[in-house]
């Protein structure tokens, strides 16, 4: 990963993608240990930008934590944290605390795993506390997510010898940073029940902390992202010995085929019935994706299109964009930090989306960059008749893409983070469903003012 | 009062012993703190807040032609991904042309300057900022990280002058150093003292040459006024204050908020200076009067009929105009009755509890009790200092009315309302959510085109309140649906158990 500065980022830091990720799990609390502002910070960081997903039941500024002041940093901050998590037990009400380090914290060294070993050894019937790092200067609010699922696969899912046949884990998808995260999580567990499986989705209503603790009994994996939650993976692996696959965010019904036909391939699943199970869906999908065909044919609603987004987006939405609604992908802007070796790989897997894969393809994380690699590849207006106009077109990236868009004359909707301008509940993109629905946020975009 | 000569102004826990955790009533919190024995005080169980460097975005955020550069972590800053689009909305709502939009980096600093140090990269990251985007501006917002491991940040700014064209102006603002958040505003205004407001060059260009022009310039400048304009105001706000003053043949000079970096310079010439917020703007006034002589009026906010009032009347003594200020006020104070005085039946006896800043707390309440006939039941302000005194003495039945100073800290409210449960809540934005989750209809007091200030904004609060009870049911079903995260002990215990004295 290369340190170098950055513009507008479209994350923030392990603090924040930590507390967002601990909040969306079933009845459990953060606990910071942090300075009294990284809280109230990130916390603005997704309550709004990612559909407006609020506050939850103990988040925004419920969230405890033990504000550290010069005094901690002068003298340490252990006794204020032992103080804070006792006095949180009594007040909230959660089933599992997470303490969350910040990078105050960490700089002055305060022993957080003893505080937090020492009150798990003592605390009878009171609920447990877990540890996971959320410095900044150690890594952003991916590696914030993965480093909450590594505490909860080490210290909180149960070690055990016993399979259950049939029983999957599902992550990959981050809470809050997908916009979409809950609605593609309950889309992808609603598919992977219907091959017969038994899911855990961690962060969905249907989730609970029992099946949680009970994690270590699956047969298999699933991330989906070539990039979130794989050292998450890897650590599941080692401390359960579950082994796992790591797939792209599939949206649309070609991506879905290929994923459902994976996982059953992998699990050994009679191939009639996972067969039967893809047909059922694809039947349904193209019984209401084709409803356009008159409009599609009659207005011309092909585009050119830009695609900006994190690796999971941008891989996601290119393939939809290409092989569903048959776009020409012109520009994609992978806006997450990546190392060289995930590059290559994601680079890869974009060869096998579209061609000419590598002229069109940016890992760029600054904001006002996105317009000059655009100005690179498309040429700019000449004042010749037959100056070939980069239109029509269309832009799916977030929020901030939405001068970019203005300025080529493109539409545009924001479905990667950050997404300020559009409310998002049960909504989802991934799977068959979210295909649809995010073919109707498209064009109900396009033709909005017919 | 004059910090200048300092890299950074002092904290208010220091400057103001500004107090963060109190419980009580408000005639309580008056004697401590008339007294001089209200502490910061803590608590040992605390709820997240913002930081001082968050909270001085409130100003910084706003100035356009400039760049911010967040010199920390990636995460510090990452609140402006919020709402991008609302930036560019309230630039076009005051003609500013936002030509660069609003514009941020971080120096995204790792573990590897954690042991180095990140002034190299601090200044790399503003070469960059400068090459790409010749801003008139750009601050550098130092954070928790770069304050421990001991980055200079001055010194990076001192090496770059000359080389650089644009302003850099260092915000000391990591959050560990206060628990004041309000301390914001003076590291920010002590950034414009020191280093927008000090240019030879420009202090000569503000006087024209030519007699005549000079002779115009100077009478308009015996009746020009900072008015000094918070970010939580809107440009709706803005008007109506113009309005009254241009109506005393007063002009405005609106600052800092929304202002370009070369108009500050602006300040030093006008006739007084007019806070709206002592809360927002002590330091400033304080130095402009030290260091330019330009002298100031900061005793109240202009919010409710009897501070408008006061507010008018402190600015018309300075200019003496008193009389004319008088028949201004008397014809608004009689229109805005006749215009109140139908939604005034439906809220007399209603009861609200309110929350926001010490100043706009006291003054709201003062509005719903005096304007609207309502009563006031519980108040929350987010810090308390001697500024608060004058407004909190003039609310009524104060030896009764419970308040709780804190910053956020929504586990008291909710305790409190709980106990109290008013008929309607009245909030500053944020943590409104825990007001609506007890089921209490929750009235957002501040928002981008809400009108708040003035005679207008007293109408528009009176309206808007009497809209929200015509059908509070949304919030009325939350009661039964949203869940808050505490056990039901914590209801039976006093509120401020967790509050320490220091």
């Amino acid at each position: 990963m290369t340190n170098t500065f950055l513009e507008k980022p479209r994350f923030t830091c392990a603090l924040g993608g930590a507390l967002v990720t601990v909040n969306a799990l079933p009845k459990t609390v953060p606990i910071l240990h942090a300075s009294l502002g990284c809280g109230g910070m990130t916390s603005a960081s997704f309550n709004a930008a990612s559909g407006y997903l609020g506050s939850g039941y103990c988040g925004g500024n419920s969230i405890p934590v033990s504000g550290i002041t010069e005094r901690e940093i002068v003298f340490g901050g252990v006794d204020r944290l032992d103080e804070q998590i006792k006095n949180t037990v009594d007040i909230i009400d959660a089933d599992l605390f997470v303490v969350i380090s910040g990078c105050t914290a960490e700089i002055i060294g305060d022993d957080i795993a003893s505080v937090v070993k020492e009150y798990n050894a003592n605390r009878n019937d009171l609920p447990p506390v877990l540890f996971a790092s959320g410095a900044g200067f150690k890594g952003n609010s991916y590696w914030g997510y993965d480093n909450v699922l590594q505490s909860l696969f080490t210290d909180y899912v149960e070690k055990t010898t016993a399979k259950r046949k049939g029983l999957v884990n599902i992550w990959g998808i981050p809470p809050a940073q997908d916009v979409f995260w809950e609605g593609n999580l309950v889309e992808i567990r609603r598919l992977l029940e219907a091959l017969g499986l038994t899911v855990n989705s961690f962060f969905t209503a249907s989730d609970s902390l029992d099946s949680i603790r009970s994690a270590a009994e699956a047969e298999l994996n699933i991330v989906l992202s070539l990039v979130n939650g794989i050292d998450a993976a890897r650590t599941f692996e080692k401390v359960h010995g579950v082994p796992f696959i790591s797939t792209t965010l599939p949206i649309g019904a070609k991506a879905t085929q290929s994923f459902l036909s994976e996982v059953a391939s992998k699990l050994n699943i009679d191939t009639t019935v996972a067969q039967r199970t893809i047909s059922k869906e694809t039947r349904s999908y193209y019984h209401y994706f084709n409803r356009l065909i008159d409009a599609y044919s009659d207005i011309d609603l092909q585009r050119y299109t830009v695609i900006i987004g994190d690796s999971n987006y941008a891989l996601g939405l290119t393939s939809f964009a290409q092989n569903e609604l048959g776009w020409i992908p012109e520009l994609i802007v992978v806006t997450d930090q990546l190392d060289d070796q995930l590059i290559d790989s994601i680079q890869k897997e974009f060869s096998s989306i579209i061609p000419d894969a590598s002229d069109k393809l940016v890992f760029e994380s600054d904001t006002s960059l996105v317009s000059l690699e655009f100005a690179k590849r498309w040429p700019q207006p000449d004042g010749s008749r037959y100056y070939r106009a980069f239109s029509p077109a269309f832009v799916l990236g977030s929020r901030l893409d939405k001068d970019f868009a203005d300025s080529i004359g493109a539409g545009h909707l924001s479905v990667s983070y950050p997404v300020s301008n559009r409310v998002v509940l049960n909504k989802g993109y991934a799977g068959f469903t979210g295909a649809l629905h995010l073919t109707e946020d498209i064009y109900s975009n396009i033709l909005s003012l017919r | 009062m004059n910090y200048l000569d300092k890299n950074a102004p002092p904290t208010r826990d220091e400057r103001l012993g500004a107090c963060c955790a109190f419980g009580g009533s408000v005639c309580e919190l008056l004697d401590k703190s008339k007294s001089g024995c209200l502490g910061t005080n803590g608590r040992a169980f605390a709820q997240s807040t913002g930081c001082q460097m968050m909270l001085s975005l409130a100003i910084v955020a706003t100035i356009p032609e400039s760049v911010i550069v967040f010199h920390g972590p990636v995460g510090c800053g990452s609140c402006l991904l919020s709402s991008p689009g609302l930036a560019k909305q309230n630039q076009l709502a005051r003609g500013n042309a936002d030509t660069l939009g609003q514009l941020w980096f971080s120096t995204n600093l790792s573990e590897q300057e954690v042991v180095n140090g990140g002034e190299e990269k601090l200044e790399e990251t503003i070469r960059e900022v400068d090459r790409r985007f010749k801003p008139q501006a750009i601050f550098v917002a130092g954070t928790c990280v770069p304050a421990i491991i001991g980055d200079d940040i001055d010194g990076v700014v001192t090496n770059l002058k000359g080389e650089i064209s644009a302003k850099i102006l260092p915000l000391h603002c990591a959050g560990f150093k206060t628990k004041i958040i309000a301390t914001a505003y003076d590291v920010v205004y002590h950034a414009i003292l020191r280093y927008l407001m000090t240019d030879e060059e420009e202090n000569k260009s503000l006087l024209p040459e030519n007699d005549i022009e000079r002779e115009e310039y100077e009478a308009r400048r015996k009746r020009t006024i900072n008015l000094l304009n918070v970010a939580s105001m809107s440009r709706v706000d803005e008007t109506e204050l113009v309005r009254l003053l241009n109506a005393l043949d007063l002009e405005v000079n609106i600052m800092p908020c929304f202002s370009p970096p070369d108009r500050f310079i602006k300040a030093k010439d006008a006739a007084v200076s007019v806070s709206i917020c002592a809360t927002h703007d002590d330091y400033f006034v304080e130095h402009l009067k030290e260091l330019y002589g330009v002298p100031y009026i900061l005793n109240t906010i202009p919010i409710g009929i009897d501070n408008t009032r006061k507010w008018l009347l402190d600015i018309a003594d300075f200019f003496n105009i008193r009389e004319k200020a008088l028949q201004l006020i008397e014809t608004e104070e009689a229109a805005l009755k006749t215009a109140l005085a139908p939604l005034r039946k439906n809220l007399e006896k209603k009861t609200a509890f309110v929350c926001a800043g010490e100043i706009r707390a006291g003054s709201t309440a003062i509005l719903l009790e005096n304007d609207l006939g309502m009563e006031v039941v519980g108040v929350r302000a987010y810090h308390y200092d001697k500024f608060g005194d004058v407004l909190f003495d003039t609310l009524p039945r104060k030896e009764s009315i419970p308040v709780n100073v804190a910053s956020s800290q929504p586990f008291e409210q909710v305790n409190m309302l709980k106990k109290i449960k008013p008929d309607v809540y009245l909030g500053h934005l944020g943590g409104n959510v825990w007001a609506a989750k007890c089921g209490l209809p929750v009235l957002p007091i501040f928002g981008p085109l809400n009108s708040y200030l003035g005679y207008k904004g007293t109408f528009e609060l009176a309206s808007r309140v009497e809209r929200l009870l015509q059908n509070p049911t949304y919030y009325k079903t939350l009661a039964q649906t949203a869940s808050q995260p505490y056990h039901e002990s914590w209801y039976e215990k006093d509120p401020f158990t967790y509050i320490q004295e220091n």
